[in-house]
C-alpha cells in the first residue's frame, strides 16, 4: 500500500499540457476527490501569437479560444469537489478570460465561484528597455515576460477558486498552489518547482510521448485513455507522482527522468522567475504500481532579470504546399518533381525555401536510418518565405503544373499559408514588471 | 546496437534552442552512453539534420545525458520551413538511431 497519503499536505493534478490538450482528463481529475487543485498549462509560443492578433482586432478577445469548451465541463466538476483551477489559458488577455469564466460559472450552475485574473506579463510598452538577443526585424506584435508565483499566490490567498493568467512560468502555476503548505525552506520551494515541471506537460510524465529502451510502449487503447498525473506533496516539497487508480499509463524512473530534463537547458541551473534550481541530484524512487517518489531539488539562486518572449511579425507570407506520388517508382518520380521545382523556383534565396520528400527526408533531413527501400507512396513538400500572396500563389501553381507536365501520377495537392512570425528572447528588469490581481 | 536499445529519449525546444535527453535503462548502459555518445559524435550526427552547436551535460545520478543545441531552430518553430509544425519533436531519434558497441562480458 502507498503510505504516503497520510503524510501528504497538498494534492495537485496536471490537467493539460498545451492549448489543444484533451478536455476529459482534467474533468476526471477535478471530479475525483483525489486532488485539491488542478493546473492546466495551455500557453506556448505559437498559441500566444493568435491571441495577440485577435486582441488587436478586439480588446475583449485574445484569451484561449478553447476556454468555453474546456471549462463548461470542468467548472461543475471542480465546484462539486472544491478543487481549485489554475491555468494560463488567459493567453493574451487574462482579465477578459476571468470575466468570461465568471459568466460561465453562473451559466453552469456553479455560482459564487471566485475567479481571479493575474495580469502584468504584457510588457510591450517597455520594448525599448528590454535587452533583446537579436535586433527586431519587422513589427513587434507583442512582448510577454514570464511571471513567477507572486501574483498567483496573491490571488490564491484572497480566496480564488479559479486563477487565470497569461504568460507565467509553467512550473510557477503549480509551485504557487503548493507554497502555503511547504515548510518555508528554499529547497522545499525548489521541489515544488520540480513537481510543477514534472506535471506541466500532462501525459508526458505518465507514458505519453514515450518509448521504452528496446521499443516497448503503451498500446493504442491506453493512449486513448491515458491517465494524467497527480502529485501528493509533503511539507519538504518531496512528492509521490501517480495516476488515478485504473487509468492506463506508465509512471516510473524513465518517464519521470525524461520529463524532469525536458526543455530545460543546464540541468544544474534551471532558471525560473522565482528561483534557479538544480535538478542534477534529484532522487527518483520507484514505489511500484505506477508510483514514484521524487525529492532532492535544490535552490541555487534567483535570476536578476525576467525572461521575455517577443513576437515579431515579418512582412510577407509563409507558403506550404504538398503533393503525392504513389505506386511503383513513386520515390524516383517525386525526386524528379523536386528537381523540376528547384529549377522553376531557383529565384528564391537558398535559406528562404525548402523542398523535401515526406516519407524520406522531410523531418530529419535524412539523418535517421538510411533506407534504400522504395516506399509505396511519398509526398513532395515545398515551403518558402514569400514576399507576398502572389509569390505564394506562384509556388502553388508551379507544384500544380507538375500534375500535367511533370512525373506521372502527381496528385492529392494540399496548400496552406500562414503569417511569418519570429520569436525572440529578451531580458527585462523586475522593477518594470508589475503583477496585479483582477476579479472576474 | 542502437542507442534506443538501451535508452529512451525525448526532444524539446525553447525559441531557437533544441534540447535532447537520453535516459539509460541501467547503470551499465549509462556508462556506455556516457563514454560513447560524446559531444563530438553527437555533433556529427546532429549536423546531418540541423544547424547549431551541441553542448552536453552528463547526469550520473539520473543515468541521463542532456544535449542542448543552440540555434538549431532559427527563428523558433513558428518560422520553420519544415513540413508541418513541430518537426523537431522527432529529433531525439537522431541520437536514438546512433550505433553503440555492446558491453564486453
Amino acid at each position: 500500500m502507498d503510505t504516503s497519503s497520510s503524510e501528504s499536505v497538498r494534492r495537485i493534478g496536471g490537467g493539460a499540457g498545451f492549448a489543444g490538450d484533451r478536455i476529459d482528463p482534467a474533468v476526471a481529475l477535478a471530479g475525483s476527490d483525489a486532488i485539491d487543485a488542478v493546473v492546466l498549462e495551455c500557453l506556448a509560443e505559437r498559441t500566444l501569437v493568435p491571441g495577440l492578433r485577435a486582441r488587436r482586432q478586439n480588446p475583449d478577445a485574445g484569451s484561449d479560444p478553447r476556454l468555453r469548451r474546456r471549462l463548461l465541463p470542468l467548472l461543475p466538476a471542480a465546484h462539486k469537489t472544491g478543487c481549485r483551477i489554475i491555468s494560463n489559458l488567459g493567453a493574451a488577455n487574462p482579465a477578459a478570460a476571468a470575466r468570461q469564466i465568471a459568466r460561465l460559472a453562473d451559466e453552469v450552475g456553479a455560482p459564487g465561484m471566485r475567479v481571479a485574473g493575474v495580469v502584468g506579463d504584457d510588457v510591450v510598452r517597455h520594448a525599448d528597455a528590454i535587452a533583446w538577443e537579436e535586433p527586431i526585424q519587422g513589427t513587434l506584435l507583442g512582448a510577454h515576460a514570464y511571471l513567477g508565483t507572486e501574483g498567483l499566490i496573491a490571488a490564491i490567498s484572497e480566496g480564488a477558486d479559479v486563477v487565470v493568467t497569461g504568460r507565467v512560468a509553467d512550473s510557477a502555476l503549480f509551485a504557487a498552489e503548493l507554497m502555503p503548505f511547504l515548510d518555508g525552506t528554499d529547497d522545499a520551494f525548489a521541489n515544488a518547482v520540480m513537481i510543477g515541471h514534472l506535471l506541466e506537460c500532462s501525459g508526458q510524465v505518465t507514458g505519453g510521448n514515450f518509448e521504452a529502451p528496446g521499443g516497448g510502449s503503451l498500446d493504442g487503447a491506453s493512449y486513448a485513455r491515458l491517465g494524467y498525473p497527480i502529485a501528493r506533496v509533503e511539507r519538504d516539497g518531496s512528492a509521490v507522482i501517480h495516476i488515478l487508480d485504473g487509468a492506463p499509463g506508465r509512471v516510473d524512473r524513465l518517464t519521470c527522468t525524461l520529463q524532469l530534463l525536458y526543455e530545460i537547458h543546464d540541468p544544474s541551473a534551471y532558471i525560473t522567475p522565482d528561483a534557479i534550481v538544480d535538478f542534477s541530484k534529484v532522487r527518483i524512487e520507484e514505489l511500484g504500481n505506477n508510483r514514484v517518489r521524487v525529492s532532492g531539488a535544490r535552490k541555487v539562486g534567483r535570476p536578476e532579470k525576467l525572461k521575455v518572449s517577443g513576437f515579431v511579425e515579418r512582412p510577407g507570407t509563409h507558403a506550404d504546399v504538398e503533393m503525392s506520388y504513389a505506386g511503383t517508382g513513386a520515390l524516383t518520380r517525386a525526386r524528379h518533381a523536386a528537381e523540376a521545382l528547384r529549377i522553376r523556383l531557383e529565384y528564391f534565396a537558398e535559406d528562404a525555401i525548402r523542398i523535401d520528400i515526406v516519407g524520406v527526408d522531410s523531418v530529419l533531413s535524412g539523418a535517421s536510418l538510411p533506407s534504400n527501400a522504395s516506399p509505396p507512396e511519398v509526398r513532395i513538400h515545398v515551403s518558402a518565405f514569400c514576399r507576398d500572396e502572389e509569390e505564394a500563389q506562384s509556388i502553388e501553381d508551379e507544384m500544380y503544373t507538375l500534375s500535367i507536365c511533370g512525373p506521372a501520377g502527381g496528385g492529392s495537392m494540399r496548400s496552406e499559408r500562414r503569417p511569418r512570425v519570429t520569436v525572440i528572447d529578451g531580458l527585462i528588469d523586475r522593477s518594470l514588471v508589475e503583477t496585479t490581481v483582477v476579479w472576474g | 546496437m542502437r542507442v534506443g536499445d538501451i535508452a529512451c529519449g525525448r526532444s524539446g525546444d525553447k525559441a531557437s534552442t533544441l534540447d535532447l535527453t537520453l535516459v539509460a535503462q541501467d547503470e551499465a548502459s549509462y556508462r556506455l552512453l556516457e563514454s560513447t555518445v560524446t559531444v563530438e559524435r553527437a555533433q556529427a550526427e546532429i549536423s546531418r539534420a540541423m544547424p547549431g552547436t551541441v553542448r552536453r551535460y552528463a547526469l550520473p545520478d539520473l543515468l541521463a545525458l542532456k544535449f542542448v543545441i543552440d540555434d538549431a531552430l532559427p527563428g523558433g518553430v513558428y518560422a520553420s520551413l519544415h513540413a508541418g509544425m513541430h518537426w523537431q519533436k522527432a529529433a531525439a531519434y537522431v541520437l536514438l538511431e546512433m550505433d553503440v558497441e555492446e558491453p564486453k562480458h
